[in-house]
């Protein structure tokens, strides 16, 4: 599965513009990481690969053709979780599943279901309704029919939400596995489950791609601009962002990024966290 | 499209609303065969196709309000949440929409079965009469077009502002209340009660002018339009 | 205070939704619908036709209305997934209480709002009679508590099924029978009451009360449901009935809902309105109770205190038999069923007595023992709130009694003797009726009402006599015209707020030219005493009756409406012309009434000489249309009736429903067939002067005074015609 996105920028019916003229080439098999604050333009980015929206311009493609023509190709190989979502309250999971894998066409849907059904380990909730579930069991319903019938482009708009650690290593390690042969995007704004899995990191703001590389690259992009310093020592200075602040009996012990580090701030090595908000407080700067 | 339409028949019968407003209806609809449809509608029979069909109209605002309902199983803000997994499968959307549309169809015709029954039973009952074939004809001819047009009307005003189906629902209480040209008489009762003695014959048998019938078959084919256009027509939501 | 911190908080809400205004904006214009569309009230004057179906038809909206807006509020927590987050701060009990009051509060300023705005226009339309009690009264009662009683079975609803959609389709049920199948019934119609008219010239406090007490009697029903189902909302996550189990640990909140629903149930089951009557109006027992041997009645008194605030009278009835049969007699009364008799004295002592449970046509009996004594002198105390009888129970408002009107008919007036034959052919009676000094008494009949004293308190008791077993007393603040037409002296009552209309309309002009014509075609009235004929003014009623010597005039036949109709010519009035057409025909030895269901009855050549009158007030065109045409369709209809052409599946329905059919279709073969038959034997014997003519000389028969009445076969050969001449095609 090979997709290409060209120039698309996408502006809603009321004037907000959410991406503008983005590219990039997404390939299997590969686990993205799609990161960006609140508002950035990812679920916008992943509506579009869905189709369930048009960009305004630019283009897509899948397999090297344009996605209005392989929309059908492309659903049929696509599992997706959006980050809000609904679900049918009055049946049960199997049936649920039963439902989508009869939209989705699947052939056999009893063993895809079955299947989709241990993924998520709701094995013991199989029979029971929807509406008693709680908020990560539902979450996992959600997951569970993205996998289902092993699509091979899936896309996950915070999927982790509501899930216990766990539950949360568990999808981590699937979502692992499952892009060993197949492309899988991942937004989410845990950065710690993109340091797990992914090989490459895509980070948006305001429409805009600031980096597309590996979580090393991004985290090399931060070197010399980490650092830690005891904030009774510490003068006030522009373009220092703390990141982390915590009581110890010493005092209080800051963590900070910045273009210039000051002299009081003590250089660190750079985690994948502290590379993407040295990333972002540098664009939210200029 | 075979499994989903049991599903969404399973969803739109299985529930507290379709049974409550099953009883509601067999309630109401006692209330008027007791009442109103008992002494007989333009000296006919209670059992003629004339009190049969004045009976049907009076019932007519209930399962209008019921086929509406049935269709915010699939516009309501909930049933949009929804979509946005439905949308993302390959299935297309006419045919989903139509097996979702045969669900309401197939709900709506068993609250009209239930009523339909019950005259059969309340004939039965107190003029120990069977002859309900007779009365098919009648029910298809009022029932079937504002139905079929209730669906399609109502998918379509769901699609653009789900609450436009609840404003929607007010319109058959509208139509009773205001005087309607002949030809449209079937749509608020005043066909049954005043086209028989035009007729100068007793106990005439279940006729409708040529306006009348056109009324009703453009009412019908307005409906399949509609429906047709909800099935068949663009899908892809601008947000 | 935190209540009221919240209430407030969701009454701002409430105020701030486009929703909220756009449903009080629709309630507001609403009454709109009652002068256009819907038009429950049927009278023709002034205040039912532009405030009566207004107020109406501004609950039965606006009721829906606040019902949709009420589950729409009630969902709006649930649509915006904010119930968790509302939980954690207010219990959702006490919410549901905040939105109650606030929606409740939203009602009142709705109906504030609408009263104001239609107070202008209902004043221009209604004109000289308007009155503002009248106005507040009809828009709070027929309107304003509608409003409520919507908010509770829609929120009943949905605070239960906890779905918008069931919510809504129960309530549009609930709504939907009130508004068809219900609406005749007046204690089942909770939106829109049942009032088929309001009075212009005289007070309306009796279907006032009717109208509040049904409505109250919802609000019990409906307040207790709304308790069950507040204390059925979800909470700590259970169920219905998990729910309903932890709220009703507040003993009190159970109670409440059980006293709201045993008092609603008891006002429902005992109201004081309207009586059992047997609906069956074909039977008459109490008219075929044979007489007492040996025992006559020589006279009797009474005494009658109506309270004009309260509704309600008291009275004391004394009468005198001479027993002559040696036997111990049990001497039978017909009283309104809604009185008390709280003591009955024979001959000094107090006596045992009993009032059946049976009643017919409003009356129920009162069986007294007399002993085997020469003279006795019985005496009832009785009292209480006059009912109505239950077959006119749609079209309430008969009995009124207030500062401003007062009408008491036979049992209602005093207990009327049943089975005592009258000393030589009279019951001579000498009545008194104490009542405010505003008021003037108008006895239905040839006696004379004087006041015969003052009292301290502004009352004035009012002396007359009467003859017969029970007597017609009417009374309000009347202005008297005096008319000579006819070689009578006719004395024409009527309301004081009537006088304009009643002037503009030329009133006594249109009395005049009836008793002309009535008296120049059949001959002059001879009374049992004197030469004068009332023509009394009754509260709107729908119809009338006719006495010796007294006819009514029903106050909707001279209205500023009926004054603007241009088709109706120079007079109106045409329930007044029947009326006083009865005065030749019907009252008496004219007719013999002893079979109810005869077709040829006082009522046919009435309602033929009413056209004839008609005919020639208003011209050819207006009689044909507005009775040979409507005669002819009524007699039409009958024929055609399902059930009269099938007669056996009639008596397959349950007796109720026989008897509902049976009574709508009595009537016809007395107003319509046989005034029909007349018009063919008019045709027959060669035209309207040879009818005349023989009219005439009916009228002025000589009389066998064995057998005094004019019978069908007394018409059919002076016109000269059998039977089957008559017969309609």
């Amino acid at each position: 599965m090979e997709i290409k996105i060209q120039n698309v920028s996408m502006t809603y019916p009321n004037g907000k513009c959410a991406l503008k003229e983005l590219n990039l080439d997404l390939k299997s098999p590969s686990l993205i990481g799609l990161l960006g604050p609140n508002g950035a333009g990812k679920s916008t980015l992943m509506k579009l690969l869905v189709a369930a929206l048009m960009p305004t311009s630019g283009a897509i493609y899948v397999e090297g053709r344009p996605l209005s023509k392989m929309e059908r190709v492309l659903k049929g190989q696509l599992g997706y979780l959006p980050q809000d979502f609904g679900l049918f309250d009055e049946l049960t999971v199997t049936q649920f599943l039963d439902y989508m894998a009869a939209l989705k066409g699947l052939r056999s849907p009893g063993s895809a279901v079955s299947e989709a059904i241990s993924q998520v380990n709701l094995e013991d909730k199989a029979k029971a309704r929807i509406r008693t579930l709680s908020g990560g069991q539902r979450q996992r319903v959600g997951i569970a029919q993205a996998l289902l019938g092993n699509p091979s482009f899936l896309i996950f708009d915070e999927p982790t939400v509501g899930l216990d650690p766990e539950e949360r290593i568990h999808f981590r390690n699937l979502f692992s596995r499952t892009a060993q042969e197949r492309l899988v995007l991942l937004s989410t704004h845990i950065i710690e489950d993109v340091q797990s899995v992914c090989d490459q990191i895509v980070v948006i703001h305001s429409g805009v791609i600031l980096f597309s590389g590996t979580p090393a690259g991004l985290i090399e992009s931060a070197q010399g601009h980490v650092g830690v310093f005891w904030e009774q020592e510490a003068a006030w200075e522009d373009g220092l962002h703390i990141t982390a602040r915590v009581n110890t009996s010493q005092g209080i012990r800051c963590r900070a990024v910045a273009d210039q580090l000051p002299s009081f701030v003590q250089p660190e090595e750079p985690t994948l966290e502290d590379a993407y908000l040295y990333l972002i407080s540098r664009e939210v700067a200029q | 499209m075979i499994k989903i339409f049991r599903y969404e028949c399973k969803r739109l019968l299985w529930n507290k609303f379709f049974f409550g407003i099953g009883l509601v209806l067999l309630f109401y609809g006692w209330q008027v065969l007791s009442n109103a449809t008992i002494l007989g509608i333009s000296h006919t029979a209670p059992f003629s196709p004339w009190s049969f069909g004045d009976y049907l109209c009076r019932m007519m605002p209930l399962l209008w309000i019921g086929a509406l309902f049935f269709l915010t199983f699939f516009t309501s803000a909930k049933a949009k949440r929804m979509a946005v997994l439905t949308d993302a499968t390959p299935a297309l959307p006419g045919h989903y929409a139509l097996a979702r549309c045969s669900a309401a169809m197939t709900a709506t015709a068993l609250l009209t079965f239930a009523c339909l029954a019950e005259a059969a039973v309340f004939y039965g009952w107190y003029f120990k009469w069977y002859h309900w074939g007779t009365l098919l004809l009648t029910a298809a001819a009022v029932l079937v077009p504002p139905l079929v047009f209730a669906l399609g009307s109502g998918w379509i005003l769901g699609r653009c502002r789900p609450w436009l189906i609840y404003v929607w629902m007010l319109l058959p209480m509208g139509v009773q209340a205001v005087s309607l040209p002949s030809m449209l008489g079937v749509w608020n009762g005043s066909f049954f009660t005043e086209y028989p003695k035009t007729l100068g014959m007793m106990d005439p048998a279940f006729t409708m002018p040529p306006a009348a019938i056109a009324a009703q078959l453009l009412l019908l084919a307005a409906g399949i339009v509609l429906l047709g256009f909800r099935c068949f027509g663009t899908e892809r939501q601008p947000v | 205070m935190k209540g009221i911190r919240l209430f407030r908080l969701e009454l701002g809400r409430l105020l701030r939704s486009p929703l909220t205004w756009g449903m009080v904006l629709l309630t507001v214009v609403s009454p709109l619908a009652g002068l256009l569309l819907y038009k429950p009230a049927s009278a023709s004057t002034m205040l039912t036709m532009y405030l009566a179906n207004p107020s109406i038809s501004g609950g039965a909206a606006g009721g829906i209305f606040f019902g949709i807006l009420t589950v729409f509020e009630l969902n709006r927590v649930s649509r915006s997934r904010a119930e968790l987050l509302l939980d954690a701060a207010v219990s959702p009990l006490t919410m549901a209480l905040m939105r109650m009051f606030s929606l409740m509060s939203a009602a009142l300023v709705t109906l504030g709002v609408t009263m104001a705005v239609w107070l202008p226009i209902s004043r221009s339309l209604i004109g000289s009679v308007f009155g503002i009690l009248d106005y507040a009264l009809a828009y709070v009662l027929f309107m304003g508590l509608a409003l409520p009683l919507g908010i509770l079975s829609a929120a009943s609803a949905y605070q239960i099924t906890r779905r918008v959609d069931l919510s809504l389709a129960l309530f549009a049920a609930f709504a939907g029978l009130s508004l068809t199948v219900w609406a005749d019934r007046w204690q089942l119609c909770w939106l829109n009451p049942c009032v088929w008219a309001l009075s212009d010239d005289f007070s309306n406090f009796r279907i006032f009360r009717s109208a509040a007490y049904m409505r109250l009697t919802w609000l019990g029903a409906l307040a207790s449901l709304w308790i069950l189902s507040w204390m059925c909302i979800r909470q700590y996550g259970k169920g219905i009935l998990g729910s309903l189990a932890r709220s009703v640990r507040h003993i009190f909140r159970p109670i409440i809902a059980l006293l709201l629903l045993v008092c609603s149930v008891t006002a429902y089951a005992a109201q004081p309105l309207v009586d059992h009557s047997n609906p069956d109006q074909t039977v008459f027992t109490f008219l075929e109770l044979e007489y007492l041997e040996g025992v006559i009645c020589s006279g009797r008194t009474a005494q009658i205190f109506p309270d004009t605030s309260a509704g309600t009278v008291d009275g004391k009835a004394s009468y005198q038999f001479q027993n002559a049969s040696g036997q111990i007699q049990t001497v039978a009364f017909g009283i309104n069923p809604g009185y008390t008799v709280s003591a009955v004295w024979v001959n000094g002592a107090e006596a045992a007595f009993e009032v059946g449970d049976y009643q017919e046509f409003n009356e129920a009996m009162l069986e007294v023992e007399i002993p085997a004594e020469e003279a006795v002198e019985l005496t009832v105390e009785y009292g209480g709130f006059p009912k109505e009888s239950r077959n006119s129970s749609s079209m309430q408002g008969h009995v009124e009694i207030s500062e401003e009107y007062l009408c008491l008919e036979n049992a209602t007036l005093a207990p009327r003797l049943m089975n005592v034959l009258p000393d030589e052919g009279m019951y001579p009676a000498v009545i008194e009726v104490t009542l405010p000094n505003s008021m003037t008494v108008i006895p239905f009949g040839t006696g004379e009402a004087a006041a015969v004293k003052e009292l301290e308190d502004g009352t004035v008791t009012w002396r007359y006599e009467d003859n017969g077993t029970g007597g017609i007393l009417y009374a309000g603040d009347y202005i008297r015209e005096d008319i000579e037409a006819g070689g009578i002296a006719v004395e024409l009552y009527y309301g004081r707020k009537h006088q304009k209309v009643m002037e503009e309309v030329g009133g006594a002009e249109a009395v005049k030219e009836v008793v002309n014509y009535c008296t120049e075609h059949y001959g002059v009235l001879s009374f049992g005493t004197g030469k004068a004929l009332k023509l009394i003014q009754s509260r709107v009623a729908g119809g009338g009756y006719a006495t010796d010597g007294a006819s009514l005039l029903d106050e909707a036949d001279f209205t500023a409406a009926n004054l603007g109709d241009g088709s109706k010519g120079a007079a109106s009035g045409e329930v007044m012309i029947h009326e006083l057409v009865h005065q030749w025909w019907g009252l008496g030895n004219m007719f013999d009434s002893s079979d109810e269901n005869n077709p040829w009855s006082a009522e046919g050549l009435t309602v033929y000489t009413t056209y004839r009158i008609v005919k020639e007030l208003y011209g050819e065109e207006y009689a044909r249309e507005h009775y040979i045409e409507q005669w002819q369709q009524a007699v039409d209809d009958y024929y055609l009736n399902f059930y009269v052409r099938n007669p056996e599946y009639l008596d397959e329905l349950p007796s109720d429903q026989q008897l509902e059919i049976s009574n709508s279709l009595s009537y016809v073969r007395k107003y319509c067939e046989m005034p029909l038959k007349i018009l063919k034997a008019e045709e027959l014997a060669g035209g309207e002067e040879a009818m005349d003519q023989i009219l005439y000389e009916l009228f002025n028969r000589e009389l066998d005074p064995t057998y005094p009445y004019l019978t069908y076969e007394d018409f059919l050969e002076a016109c000269g015609l059998k039977e089957e001449d008559l017969n309609l095609d």
